[in-house]
């Protein structure tokens, strides 16, 4: 009784004191891979999202951005932000990407005094003030992952808030997680398999699904990926559910 | 009926136009003098009516000029002349379409029709009904007042003068001196008393009228024509039918401009932005203000700048012999997504330009034009998706260029829209412009499959692919490396200052191109999968046959 007397005073001074705060589901954007879309129902808007996976081994994360950017065309603007320059035109074109509605920014690229990271970031956040893009992806994925982990955690912080009041979805492509809660969505890719070497007959013909590819003689037919989703919008706190998709190469 | 655009001391009008309103206005009552000729000896061109009472005269020297006490001495500038006389010729031009540019500070406008622009129907207080008969003399008196203070607006005091033909106009607004209508008819009398130094008239023309005793235009109408022919040929003759009033030709109009320019040259070379910026502001205002009042819009806009370059020339001692100073001038353009008439979005842009830019030298003068088209009047479609708004997406690249540069090494710009080029060389793009266009996305275009566009083709930049594909991730430029092979295929293949494992290959594939010119190219594409410490690593390695060293290009992600 006594409780909830000092509930009702505190609510009359400070309206919704203990109503928790409900984030709307207000739409997202599908990554064109059905596997994770059915999963996650795709990239939030208003909300900040990380896909990350390695650099140095193959890991599907800059496939599925290529995926998320041709589905994401369809219906919006967007922006992709390239610190290290390295989107490939050919398989953007390949994917289905409107090049039309898609503003490409290459950092480092100029003798710029500005580091790329730097210049990514602030090209970000240009982006964000400037209103009207759907899709709004930074590939952080060739930067040294010791530099990335330097971002101070106020600008992952900002970032999500702006990101909150636009309906638009900003996604980071990086190595290794770096938002931590201030992330929406953090999806992991890797290749299904990292034991090729122990298994050299998993490279023959005619594998099954679980297989990390699917050669057919020396062309790569298919290629396997599992996505981890470290968090998501429905889990809190964090849990982790794993799925499997499959590429194909531009020429099958 | 036609009105004549007279501006006085047009000289000292045309100097005085960059200066700011309140400034002008407080100038121009003292005593400013423009000086013109060679360096070394310059004298007086041109005096307002302060300078005139205070004794300067046209042709004195500057150092006769400068006695006079708080006299303002300028130098003549061309193109201040010439701006003073575009912003007559467009502040005319929001009467009547038909305007004659007949001389410097002189602007003739065909006034026939434009009555409904003047005389607005006023409700009678007594009937209550429409007051229609206006007589013409009240209209003109009207269409005076307006265009006279439509002009001073733009910053220009203007004598009008109006009469039945454009040339009696022309010399009752140089012969009075104030806002003249000649009534209709009565044109030579009224004329009568001006001086006939007013005439178009040769220096030894005056001369031989004024040893004749003419010294009005009623004296030289009165002269017989044969003896005046006689005399003085058929110059003498057009010269009496002026003062008679009797010649009636058709007006020259001119054509309306494509491009809008303002310049302004600074007397001494600045080094700050601040002080430019100041310029560029009312530059751009000016700018505006003449695009909007004949309803039109820039399209595209073009700065110069002016830079003082400072050429020292040494002698064998290196000690300097010669300072040379010369002009550089560096241009920049915009071609806006949409025409726009917002002097502050074009005052960022150049804004936004001109601090990322280093000039090598002191800025001397500044130019800025701008192409007129006629303004956007239409809404955007409906169904188009939602897109940046156009006027702040060019401020917004603009932004980003100032952060990752305008161009690349290889001369591809940081900022646009790919696009793939029309050749078989991987790796070939360049970007365009973004702009949001107004193009949309039908049914069938959504949802039925459609053959893909070949690279570089005028189809539009969408294909459609059966399901997610492997994307390459480009290492830019692509790195040199060392390939060992087992028989045909890589066995070994040195990345990241390691020897790598090859767990399959897949090659070659041979592409060559360009063996016509200097940019030949020829290579072996192969792509193996790599055994990496994190997995594997699928990756595009190729042989550079014509320079006969590995790179890899890039990796499957």
């Amino acid at each position: 009784m006594r409780a909830a007397l000092l509930k009702a005073q505190i609510e009359k001074s400070l309206p919704s004191a203990f109503t928790a705060f409900r984030r709307q589901d207000q739409g997202s954007i599908p990554t064109g891979i059905p596997q994770i879309d059915q999963v996650v129902q795709g990239v939030p808007l208003h909300s900040l999202t990380e896909i990350c996976g390695s650099s140095l081994a193959s890991s599907g994360k800059t496939s599925v951005l290529v995926s998320l950017l041709a589905h994401a065309t369809r219906e919006h603007y967007c922006a992709l932000v390239d610190a290290s320059d390295a989107f490939d035109p050919t398989s953007g074109h390949a994917a289905g990407v409107s090049f039309s509605r898609l503003l490409w920014v290459r950092c480092g690229k100029n003798r710029v005094k500005l580091p790329p990271l730097e210049q990514a970031f602030k090209v970000a956040d240009i982006l964000l003030q400037s209103s009207g893009f759907g899709l709004i992806a930074i590939d952080l994925s060739g930067i040294p992952e010791r530099i990335v982990r330097r971002v101070p955690l106020s600008s992952w912080f900002r970032f999500s808030r702006v990101i909150e009041r636009q309906p638009a979805a900003l996604v980071f492509i990086e190595q290794e997680p770096h938002a931590t809660s201030c992330a929406g969505l953090v999806l992991r890719v890797a290749s299904a398999a990292r034991d090729w070497s122990s298994h050299p007959s998993q490279l023959s013909p005619d594998g099954v699904c679980n297989e990390p590819a699917r050669f057919s003689g020396n062309l790569l037919m298919q290629w396997n990926l599992n996505v981890e989703v470290v968090r998501g919008r429905q889990k809190k706190p964090p849990g982790s559910e794993r799925t499997g998709f499959s590429l194909t190469p531009q020429w099958v | 009926m036609f009105a004549c655009l007279y501006i006085p001391d047009f000289s000292v009008q045309a100097s005085l136009l960059p200066d700011p309103a309140e400034r002008r206005t407080v100038l121009s009552r003292s005593p400013i003098a423009i000086l013109d000729g060679p360096a070394n000896l310059p004298r007086v061109f041109a005096a307002n009516p302060a300078a005139r009472r205070a004794g300067i005269r046209t042709g004195m020297t500057k150092l006769q000029a400068e006695i006079c006490s708080g006299i303002e001495l300028r130098k003549r500038s061309l193109d201040e002349e010439k701006l003073a006389h575009a912003t007559l010729l467009e502040c005319a031009a929001m009467f009547s379409p038909r305007v004659e540019s007949s001389c410097p500070g002189v602007a003739i406008l065909d006034l026939a029709g434009t009555e409904k622009l003047f005389c607005r129907p006023q409700k009678s207080p007594t009937r209550g009904a429409l007051q229609k008969d206006w007589r013409q003399t009240d209209i003109w008196t009207r269409a005076v007042q307006i265009i006279v203070a439509k002009v001073s607006e733009a910053g220009v005091n203007v004598r009008i003068a109006t009469a039945i033909n454009p040339d009696t106009a022309l010399l009752a607004a140089r012969g009075f001196s104030q806002n003249t209508i000649v009534p209709a008819g009565r044109e030579a009398s009224y004329l009568a008393a001006l001086p006939v130094e007013i005439l178009p008239l040769s220096p030894e023309m005056l001369d031989t009228l004024g040893n004749w005793g003419i010294r009005t235009f009623q004296s030289l109408a009165a002269l017989p024509e044969v003896a005046i022919v006689e005399r003085l040929g058929q110059q003498g003759l057009y010269l009496q039918k002026l003062t008679r009033c009797e010649i009636a030709r058709p007006l020259i109009p001119v054509e309306s401009q494509a491009e809008f320019a303002e310049s302004f040259e600074f007397d001494d070379p600045i080094e700050t932005l601040e002080s430019i910026f100041f310029i560029l502001n009312r530059l751009l205002h000016q700018l505006c203000f003449r695009l909007l009042s004949i309803s039109q819009a820039a399209s595209a806009l073009r700065l110069a700048v002016g830079l003082n370059v400072r050429q020292i020339h040494r002698g064998k001692n290196h000690t300097p012999i010669e300072n040379a100073i010369e002009e550089e001038t560096v241009e920049h353009e915009w071609k806006l997504p949409i025409p726009t008439q917002d002097k502050n979005l074009l005052f960022g842009l150049v804004r936004l330009h001109l601090e990322k830019t280093t000039f090598s030298a002191p800025i001397r003068f500044l130019r800025i034009a701008a192409t007129a088209v006629k303004p956007r009047l239409a809404q955007g479609n409906l169904f188009a998706p939602p897109s940046p708004e156009p006027e702040k997406l060019e401020i917004t690249q603009e932004r980003i260029r100032g952060v990752v540069g305008d161009l690349d090494a290889e001369g591809v710009a940081c900022v646009g829209s790919p696009r793939l080029l029309d050749t078989h060389k991987p790796g070939s793009f360049s970007l365009d412009r973004f702009a949001p266009s107004s193009e949309t996305y039908s049914y069938e275009q959504k949802v039925l499959p459609r053959p893909a566009s070949t690279p570089g083709s005028e189809q539009p930049s969408v294909s459609h692919a059966p399901g997610p594909t492997i994307a390459l991730r480009i290492f830019r430029p692509p790195f040199e490396t060392a390939v060992e092979f087992d028989g045909q295929k890589p066995h070994f293949v040195r990345l990241w200052s390691r020897h790598r494992r090859v767990l399959a290959a897949s090659g070659p594939w041979s592409t060559s191109g360009n063996w016509w010119n200097v940019s030949a190219w020829a290579r072996e594409e192969w792509d193996v999968a790599l055994k990496m410490p994190a997995g594997v690593g699928f990756y595009r390695i190729y042989h550079d046959r014509l320079g006969r060293q590995w790179y890899v290009e890039g990796v499957f992600d």
